[in-house]
């Protein structure tokens, strides 16, 4: 009994301030119909869902490695537009493979490359100079090699070949007509393929050589044949979608809309952990000692990815189509009752609340929450209940002291780093047929999920979820009352909230909560 | 080859930053013993700890573990091959409990069901306290801890750095008693700013002063030669 009352006069203010954040969504039924605040409040946990997914990854990073990665939200970005990619234009995917895989086999070697290394004898100089010798090389190989691979891409600034016509065509269910695959030119395909190969190997072990410059060399061992495996899968996978192109991009087009998203959704979210792990590797590492040089890299990085979102995909935003299973209309819809929308795949939801008869979007309202609550719920366990997760939780404290235990850091912090940008890309990717595409997205939410943290505390993961849904539901009732108006006393007029008042509300809660509360709802106190 | 020495440090250098902390180190650990490094604050006894095993990597010289050539390796490497590290501040994670203490030390599945005998015969408490978060243990628990930690491993030497620091006199004892009864089966290189704790626990010592080794010996030896007792540590 004592205990709960320590507890509860230790936590006063957060549960004064939660008791207050909960009556203010209580009397905001009051100028509305019981139906309408239903229906925001799905609206709020939906977008909270997306914002949760982006800011938990960011704030795992930040707690774990003290970075504050300034292009989560262009990840988010990049991880729709993949998954508008994959979704709309499967023969690109496969086109893309090719050069892809072949490029990463020779960093997937990269053991072989520290044993050659350790075997050779080289002189102080030669060990100074050969990597950046290496470098130029692969770089010019790899600069011959690339613009010679066949890549069927859309074309943005060709309005009938533009990503707004291809979604277009994919919504009427055009998907195979105005595909012409592209084929090699006059160079055989196996010169091409051999050469980025070649630069792959090339600059992998020229990587590793500038590595090992100021460090004395160990002794050799032998490496085990598992050493090799990942490197020969990839390169089967490469050498594959060039042999097998046609069948496989016919595999993908013929496929049910549905499974073909299950497929865009697994492409973004490994697009966005393959970019996290190469940020961390090429840019971070790097800046561990220099906290402010990490914000700035990763504010640059933002800026180029942003820039190449537009070169690619152009300025004008599209939206990512619903798959079949959500986008069912005609007859038996909107659906009244769950088994009628098994039948029939309905985009809505009909049901009457408070007497009245409402519409929910099924993908928006209903399953983009409960993705959220799934990954809450995996994320937890992961953190919680995995040797991954002890030893993040561990690093966190002391990595050194970890890394004295026999653990790889290095490698858990990259994969924690691909972990937390990947779950942004998949957030982006799921939020692409709610709130549809654009180059402003990314901008727009991580100003959003810097508020979420700072409301439910910096690195706090129950934080993160916390903010998540407070934010998502003030910015959505702030937009139902901009519909509505709210009727306050001494104005004649019902005052309407205008939209740029939406995100300005959101800053205010978070002025508000850090003047009562500095380190955020659930944070740590210092 | 050296087959008595389970561990031979020769020469290192070894840099923090611009500063050349290490300038010359040489140490021989032999198998089965307990040997203890001595010398003033700031000598770079912890430095020379932390450059076996790779945390400050040396520049120069040459680190033996076992017959194979460590120096130039990445940390964790160097301490799967073996090597078990109780740190100064012991580093207790605080957010585990006492029980994932032990087991993020795991190398391999079962590593701790299979030393849960060895651990909680050594340090019963431990036993009692196995639920409670890191933060909650006193001082001279988580140095139990921090030792435990470094047994779930199977390690062949283990890096003990001021086992002593801040114990009361009766932890002090028990503390001596548990390395004194692990030494059986493991090898022990031990820094020890308390002279009376390292002269009875260690066989042989090596001297660091000012970043270089200048005298080592057996302990028995040590204890009478006031001289260099009085002009390295400074104690009387």
């Amino acid at each position: 009994m004592n205990d709960i009352a320590v507890k509860l006069r230790r936590n006063q203010t957060l549960i004064i301030t939660l008791v207050v954040l909960f009556v203010l969504y209580i009397m905001a039924a009051q100028g509305m119909s019981t139906k309408d605040w239903v229906i925001t409040t799905l609206r709020g946990l939906s977008s909270g869902a997306v914002i949760f997914l982006v800011a938990a990854g960011f704030s795992i990073v930040l707690g774990l490695m003290d970075v504050f990665n300034m292009a989560q939200g262009t990840v988010y970005m990049i991880g729709a537009y993949a998954g508008w990619s994959v979704y709309v234009r499967p023969d690109t995917l496969i086109d893309l493979l090719t050069p892809l895989a072949l490029l990463v086999v020779g960093f997937l070697l990269n053991p072989l490359w520290n044993n050659l290394l350790d075997r050779l004898n080289l002189s102080h100089r030669a060990v100074q100079v050969w990597p950046w010798v290496g470098l130029i090389l692969a770089g010019l190989i790899l600069l011959f090699a690339l613009p010679h691979v066949p890549i069927a891409v859309w074309d943005w600034k060709d309005y009938q070949d533009s990503p707004i016509v291809w979604t277009q065509n994919f919504t009427r269910g055009i998907r195979t007509s105005l595909l012409e695959p592209a084929r090699f030119g006059d160079i055989s395909p196996f010169i091409v393929m051999g050469g980025i190969l070649l630069g792959s190997v090339l600059a992998a072990a020229s990587l590793v050589g500038l590595q090992r410059r100021n460090r004395a060399a160990s002794a050799p061992r032998r490496l085990p044949w598992s050493t090799f495996v990942p490197a020969l899968v990839l390169a089967g996978i490469g050498i594959g979608a060039y042999l097998f192109n046609d069948s496989w991009t016919r595999f993908l087009l013929d496929l049910n809309s549905t499974l073909l998203f299950l497929i865009a959704i697994a492409v973004a979210t490994l697009t966005g952990a393959a970019l996290g792990g190469l940020m961390e590797i090429a840019f971070i590492r790097p800046l561990y000692a220099r906290p402010l040089y990490q914000i700035l890299m990763t504010l640059g990085l933002s800026a180029i990815g942003i820039d190449m979102v537009r070169e690619i995909w152009g300025r004008n935003p599209f939206m990512l189509p619903r798959p079949s299973i959500f986008n069912g209309s005609g007859e038996g819809c909107p659906a009244t009752s769950l088994g009628g929308w098994l039948e029939h795949h309905c985009s809505t939801l009909s049901v009457t609340i408070g007497g009245k008869a409402a519409r929910i979007r099924v993908y928006n309202e209903i399953f983009l929450i409960l993705v959220g609550v799934v990954m809450l719920v995996v994320i937890w366990v992961l953190i919680q209940r995995t040797r991954l997760g002890m030893i993040i939780r561990a690093g966190v404290q002391d990595s050194e002291m970890v890394e004295a235990l026999g653990i790889n850091v290095r490698r858990v912090f990259t994969l924690v780093f691909a972990l937390g940008v990947g779950t942004a890309a998949l957030g982006g990717v799921l939020s692409g047929p709610m709130t549809g595409l654009s180059d402003q997205m990314g901008g727009n939410l991580l100003l959003v999920i810097l508020v979420t943290l700072a409301i439910g505390g910096l690195t706090s993961y129950p934080g993160a979820f916390v903010g998540a849904a407070i934010v998502g539901l003030v910015q959505q009732f702030i937009i139902k009352y901009g519909q509505l108006g709210i009727k306050l006393p001494f104005m004649d007029e019902p005052f309407k909230p205008s939209p740029p008042l939406v995100p300005a509300s959101t800053v205010l809660l978070m002025v508000i909560i850090l003047l009562i509360m500095p380190q955020g709802l659930l944070g740590r106190k210092e | 080859m050296d087959n008595h020495n389970l561990l031979k440090v020769r020469d290192i250098h070894t840099f923090i930053g611009q500063f050349h902390i290490l300038q010359g180190v040489t140490v021989e650990v032999p198998k089965g013993s307990i040997v203890a490094l001595l010398g003033r604050n700031g000598a770079g006894k912890t430095t020379t700890l932390k450059s076996i095993l790779g945390l400050t990597p040396p520049r120069q010289g040459q680190v033996t573990f076992d017959g194979q050539e460590i120096q130039g390796r990445r940390c964790f490497e160097i301490a799967s091959m073996g090597i078990g590290f109780v740190p100064e501040h012991r580093a207790i994670f605080r957010d585990l409990s006492v029980a994932e203490n032990l087991k993020i030390a795991e190398r391999k599945k079962g590593d701790l069901a299979r030393k849960e005998e060895l651990i909680f015969g050594l340090f019963p408490d431990l036993k009692r306290l196995i639920k409670l978060p890191g933060t909650h243990l006193s001082g001279g628990q988580q140095q139990m801890l921090a030792v435990a930690r470094a047994l779930v491993a199977d390690n062949q030497l283990l890096l003990i750095d001021e086992p002593s620091e801040g114990l009361a006199p009766v932890l002090i004892e028990q503390m001596m008693k548990a390395i004194r009864q692990l030494s059986a089966e493991t090898t022990v290189l031990l820094v020890e700013q308390n002279f009376i704790v390292a002269s009875q626990l260690a066989e042989s010592y090596v001297i660091i002063e000012e970043g270089r080794s200048v005298k080592s010996g057996r302990m028995a030896d040590l204890a009478d030669d006031r001289e260099t007792i009085h002009r390295y540590l400074g104690a009387a």
